[in-house]
């Protein structure tokens, strides 16, 4: 029941509340319009092959996009195994003052400003990478495709991913973190009850909470894919496509974070990089809605 | 049977915990590695790191960072206004209105928001204010920082006022306040420190951002500058360019502002724990 | 004439009916005690008076409500709640505001005082009328949270009387605290009918026999027997009034 003072708060609130949606539709419009000059003028060729020439006017993106996601895929498999256990660890085996300490890190890590990440990975991350996974990779397994370049100066596809997975950590674990415990006390109880050993019933509430943490990675993945600071100051920068993990790359941000500034100069410079964000912008959007609105139906369903 | 059991369940253990470790390792390692080469630069230096001007590529002088600290003052004091007011209003909204179909959206839009790569966002800022602006600018830098905020911004207060508990909005009715006047004299106060929080962890998100500034404050290194339509410059913005230098002397400024950033970094995020700490009244 | 009159109320919330069909009459300056079981729809009858039901969500109500001379359905709540004070059953002085502000807080926004003396002066008043002065007369500038449960209860008692109420609505306002504090805030209670109409909801038939001049009992969203509180304690004519009385249900 709404009386008329209640409509009159409510169109109060209005104008100034419904900036989200005005921001994430002018947002998406404005990448779209400004990307329409170059998806009419090359079309899907864009993405087919991998050049940057703009006094030529020769653009491919291939390299970039592969090079977005694959730093992303290696990004979300670092977190991955870095984050299930930490929010293991938080839930089920820290107590007091240690508990609290370890979440306040983890809280401090997820705030951290980025160039820090950048600046810490791109000085002592990349070479410690180099000389300790890199290199041992590739003198080990030289036949596959994928550590079969000798890794030159680190900076790399791999190096970014690895960089950029240390730095979505915070963030995955949280949610993980979040679903763990929102699992409600009787399962738990039920698991100990069924005289289950810790690693059973730990097993049991991962695959309870499956749903939560597949969602948890996809967010992450949608948070990895966009990331810039860290992927240009370790990607390497280069154009060229490669199989191999260990040679340089490009991710769609690094590209546009060091093309971006000159390409006014050229007709069609600015508009193929913001088509190439476009792709990003529409893929991470997407993902980023799956991912909430899958945790939230879990909850519904699991929580009650 | 009994013994295998006993010991999977050690070595699991063992793995969690190691990996937890491996985990947390990297943010202890940046805290000591920054410190450490940050403040060396800082102390060589002296106070003129926080006045002088950045040095040449061939300097022997570290010289100082003062337009950045400067640029970043000047666009954080403008992007939280923004933030902060745009945030607490949506908040509100989804607080007072929780079933209202505007309101689901406002909630749901939150999290896709948020995971636009905040370069996008420097590129439509750049399209949608430098442009017509025809310059760089402080104020191009700072609206790019709102909208990054906005978000989370939200996210916080929209938390923060949805943990109070009910029976103080009913009080505040049963007294016969207003809708705004529940809103300002009970939801408001009573959900102080967290909203405090939230303004805190927003100074915190919007002072230490990079790409959002990329192609919107510009770079203005050679004067202090605390004009809003002007060109600016960002701690962040000088440290991403500098460490991609191939210049030592850039190196050493850029590690320097670093340990100044994260040491800001670390005040906020302290403060806060602070807040949340303090006896509840 | 009435301070409360229902005719033929329902309350709806979603497809659940609440309240059906409720006829009762307060008359002026009594307890009138709403007696039944937990769910029987106690606490939504008392919303209804004040239009706090407005909040919840998805909440229908049906039928006529007369509430001092207002058509409460059809008035702005806002107005109507000026003239309505009202208790809840867990205590909720204002976590952020002192002991004294927690009560001028409503003397205020309802124009009850103008100056900083009347304000002092109502906040006085309110405190005695609601036996909690004497305790908290050197405390003022204390926050809510150093007071026990029954005092920050009788708190939200001297809080609703600071609006100067004509009618004040009690939703088991002891079912929470020690029986020492509610033999207290019983006691205030009773004080209390020379200047306000009191509709107090409980689910201690004791309670009621206590403070109440009228009763109506509640069963299943229905009043199954309302009238004089004597007439009714001592012959409940009910099957259902007979088990309340006995402690049963």
């Amino acid at each position: 029941m709404f009386s008329k003072r209640d409509k009159l708060f409510f169109l109060s609130l209005l104008p100034l509340s419904i900036s989200l949606l005005a921001v994430l539709v002018v947002s998406v419009t404005t990448i779209a319009l400004r990307s329409l000059d170059a998806l009419q003028h090359f079309g899907l060729a864009l993405f087919a092959s991998s050049i940057w020439n703009p006094e030529r006017e020769v653009y491919g993106l291939l390299a970039p996009v592969i090079g977005s996601l694959t730093t992303s895929a290696i990004a979300l498999l670092t977190a991955l195994i870095l984050s299930i256990p930490l929010a293991i660890t938080i839930a089920e085996y820290l107590q007091g003052a240690l508990k609290s300490v370890v979440s306040s890190i983890v809280e401090l890590m997820g705030g951290m400003p980025t160039i820090v990440y950048a600046v810490w990975a791109s000085q002592y991350l990349v070479p410690f990478l180099k000389q300790f996974a890199m290199e041992p990779l590739h003198s080990a397994l030289p036949f596959i495709p994928l550590f079969s370049c000798k890794p030159v100066t680190g900076f790399s596809v791999f190096a970014a991913g690895v960089a950029i997975g240390i730095s979505i950590v915070p963030y995955v674990t949280t949610l993980i973190l979040e679903a763990y415990q929102s699992i409600p006390v009787m399962y738990r109880e039920a698991c100990y009850g069924i005289g289950a050993t810790r690693y059973e019933s730990i097993k049991i509430l991962l695959s309870l909470a499956r749903p939560a943490i597949i969602a948890a990675l996809v967010l992450g993945f949608a948070r990895a894919l966009g990331e810039t600071t860290i992927a240009v100051t370790t990607v390497g920068n280069s154009m060229y496509l490669s199989s191999c993990l260990f040679a340089p790359g490009y991710t769609v941000s690094a590209l546009i974070a060091s093309q971006f500034a000159n390409a006014y100069l050229y007709q069609y410079a600015e508009t193929v990089l913001y088509s190439s964000i476009l792709v990003v912008v529409l893929i991470a959007i997407a993902l980023s809605f799956y991912g909430s609105t899958t945790i939230v139906r879990w909850r519904l369903r699991v929580v009650v | 049977m009994y013994s295998w059991r006993k010991l999977r369940e050690k070595l699991f253990t063992c793995l969690i915990i190691a990996l937890s470790v491996l985990a947390i390792a990297p943010v202890l390692h940046i805290i000591l590695t920054v410190f450490v080469n940050g403040f060396a630069v800082i102390a060589k230096a002296g106070t003129s790191f926080f006045t002088d001007l950045p040095p040449t590529p061939l300097s022997k002088d570290v010289g100082g960072i003062a337009p950045s600290i400067a640029g970043t003052l000047l666009m954080t004091a403008i992007s939280l206004p923004i933030a902060v007011t745009l945030g607490l209003f949506a908040a509100i909204l989804t607080a007072e209105f929780p079933s209202n179909p505007l309101s689901l959206a406002v909630d749901a839009i939150a999290k896709p928001l948020a995971s636009i790569p905040t370069i996008a966002v420097s590129m439509i800022v750049y399209t949608l204010v430098v442009v017509p602006m025809k310059s760089f600018s402080a104020l191009a830098g700072a609206v790019a920082l709102a909208v990054i905020a906005l978000p989370y911004t939200y996210t916080y207060f929209s938390t923060a006022l949805r943990s109070v508990p009910s029976v103080y909005r009913e009080a505040a009715f049963a007294i016969a306040m207003s809708r705004w006047g529940a809103v300002v004299r009970v939801l408001i106060p009573v959900a102080r420190k967290a909203l405090t929080t939230g303004v805190l962890m927003t100074v915190a998100r919007v002072m230490g951002e990079t790409a959002a500034l990329l192609f919107t404050a510009g770079r203005f290194r050679t004067g202090v500058s605390f004009s809003p339509t002007a060109p600016a410059d960002a701690i962040p913005l000088l440290i991403f360019d500098y460490i991609l230098s191939p210049y030592a002397v850039w190196h050493q400024v850029a590690w320097g502002a670093t340990a100044l950033l994260l040491l800001a970094y670390l005040m906020v995020f302290l403060a806060t724990k602070l807040i949340v700490k303090e006896v509840r009244l | 004439m009435f301070a409360v009159e229902m005719n033929n109320v329902s309350v709806y919330i979603g497809d659940r009916q609440i309240l059906k069909e409720v006829t009762l009459r307060t008359p002026y300056n009594t307890v009138f005690v709403i007696m039944g079981p937990s769910g029987s729809g106690k606490t939504t009858l008392l919303r209804v008076i004040n239009r706090l039901i407005d909040l919840v969500e998805g909440a229908r109500v049906e039928g006529f409500v007369k509430v001092l001379n207002f058509d409460a359905l059809h008035s702005d709540p806002y107005e109507l709640r000026k003239y309505i004070g009202m208790v809840f059953q867990v205590p909720n002085p204002f976590p952020h505001l002192t002991i004294y502000e927690n009560v001028a807080v409503a003397a205020k926004i309802n124009g009850v005082a103008k100056s900083k003396r009347e304000l002092d002066e109502v906040v006085k008043w309110a405190l005695e009328k609601a036996m909690l002065w004497d305790e908290v007369k050197d405390r003022l500038y204390d926050h809510p949270h150093k007071l026990s449960g029954g005092q920050r209860q009788r708190l939200c008692l001297a809080r609703a009387l600071a609006m100067k109420p004509r009618l004040l609505l009690l939703d088991e306002p002891t079912a929470n605290i020690d029986p020492v504090n509610a033999r207290k805030l019983e006691e205030a209670i009773v004080s209390l009918k020379d200047e306000v109409t009191v509709v107090m909801v409980t689910h201690s038939p004791h309670q009621a026999a206590r403070v109440a001049d009228y009763v109506a009992v509640l069963y299943d969203g229905r009043v199954v027997e309302q009238g004089p509180a004597q007439q009714l304690f001592l012959r409940p004519s009910t099957e259902i009034a007979q088990k309340l009385l006995r402690g049963e249900i």
